[in-house]
């Protein structure tokens, strides 16, 4: 079946077909809220709630990308989220090791305060990027996951965040340089082939 | 070093979002500038680590489930038949309640003190509708033609009309000295043959009660069945 006539079928209450819509879309709706949230199990929440809420609301869908729709409600469930944690602000405890002590991770190791020598045992570059993607404001941020990680075009992005295009193009590129900047940290954990050249650009 | 609207149209440039002109424009400046083609280099760098990063799974399937979205099971088309029927039922029925225990006290309440003061007879409870039918047995001869219009429209004329008749039965007692004895028997007659019926002063009968309670429990009873079978039918 195509995706216009699940979308149909789902419009008139038919929770299957959605359901094999979601099975088409979780990937991404996860991919995205985990990259604006920074947390598997917050992006697990949200991509749910998400999912309820596109459910619910799937009779305002009046056509046009479906993945964008579908896009926008996670963003905003990831605003939710964010907003939430804002007035409920809470201390993430770090796993221990079997011995007891603090395990130290990755995402922690790429802190601005770390040393040079914390820095080098930080050798995912996931969480190097996943870090810098959260210095950004959150705007930036759903941005440049949705343009740069999810690859949509500024059309669609536009849509999604409910801004006009000529704002996205701008978000895009002090997102990306503010990217770069960040990324700059974290220089030795890049491939040879991703190493930034220039100096500070503004 | 370059300025924010530099950064931007290399940035939109990278995307392909800029228009012929604009694109030829700058990919002459980038010949002419190598600091500005560094930092194209560096953005296009910056997006392709992006592009690069690993696509995260879904840890599990997030389909949802009738539960979550609240969903009921869907129930057939008779179904608002039998809903709008025992609703219209039950209001019918409370209906008919305040109507056989208000409407008798609005009607023969307001007449019934003034009879009884009027009679000395202290009978204020049992003297309602008997008593008005009474003094039209009573006063036939004089009160002919006001009688029936206290009975035919008993809630705005009765109260006038005992007062006149009775007035009228007291002169003429005093002349006659044999009608009032009649005329206070009659209604203990009539008294004892209305007031033994049962469900007298009911105005809706209780036939019409019991079948709208039947009414009630059915469509009740079926709709419990068409739910239960329709959220069997949905497991």
């Amino acid at each position: 079946m195509d995706e216009i006539s699940l979308i149909q079928s789902a419009q008139k209450g038919d929770l299957d077909s959605f359901n094999t819509l979601i099975l088409h879309y979780q990937d991404s709706v996860f991919n995205t809220a985990v990259r604006i949230l920074g947390d598997d199990d917050l992006a697990e929440d949200a991509a749910q709630e998400a999912f309820i809420s596109a459910f619910r609301s799937i009779s305002t869908f009046r056509g046009g990308s479906f993945k964008a729709w579908i896009m926008r409600t996670v963003t905003n469930a990831c605003y939710d989220e964010l907003r939430r944690q804002k007035r409920r602000p809470t201390t993430a405890l770090e796993p221990e090791t079997s011995d007891g002590e603090e395990m130290d991770s990755p995402k922690w190791m790429a802190d601005p305060s770390m040393t040079p020598a914390e820095k080098s045992e930080a050798d995912e570059l996931e969480h190097a990027i996943q870090h810098c993607l959260e210095a950004l404001p959150t705007d930036f941020r759903t941005v440049v996951v949705l343009a740069d990680i999810q690859g949509m075009d500024y059309s669609e992005v536009a849509i999604i965040s409910n801004v006009p295009l000529g704002t996205i193009k701008s978000r895009l590129a002090r997102a990306r340089l503010r990217l770069r900047e960040c990324l700059r940290g974290f220089e030795e954990l890049l491939p040879a082939s991703f190493r930034l050249e220039g100096e500070s650009i503004l | 070093m370059k300025n924010f609207h530099e950064i931007e149209l290399l940035s939109s440039y990278l995307d392909g979002q800029l228009n012929i002109t604009e694109a030829a424009r700058l990919e002459a400046r980038l010949v002419s500038d190598p600091e500005l083609a560094s930092v194209l280099n560096d953005l296009r760098t910056t997006r392709n680590i992006l592009r690069k990063l690993p696509a995260r799974k879904a840890p599990r399937n997030f389909t949802l489930t009738r539960k979550m979205v609240g969903l009921k099971p869907p129930l057939p088309r008779s179904y608002p038949i039998f809903r709008f029927s025992t609703a219209f039922a039950t209001i019918l029925l409370v209906l008919t309640f305040a109507a056989n225990s208000i409407l008798p006290r609005i009607s023969f309440g307001a007449a019934a003190p003034a009879m009884a003061s009027e009679y000395g007879t202290g009978g204020g409870g049992g003297c309602e509708e008997p008593c008005g039918e009474a003094f039209g047995l009573a006063t036939e001869a004089p009160a002919a033609t006001e009688a029936p219009a206290a009975t035919e429209a008993p809630a705005a004329t009765e109260a006038p009309v005992p007062q006149i008749t009775l007035q009228a039965t007291s002169e003429e007692s005093l002349r006659e000295g044999e009608l009032p004895a009649d005329s206070l028997q009659a209604p203990k007659e009539g008294e004892s043959t209305t007031a033994d019926e049962p469900g007298s002063n009911t105005i809706i009968p209780i036939a019409w009660q019991i079948g709208l309670l039947v009414i009630i429990a059915l469509s009740g009873l079926m709709m419990w069945a068409m739910r239960r079978s329709a959220s069997r039918k949905w497991q």
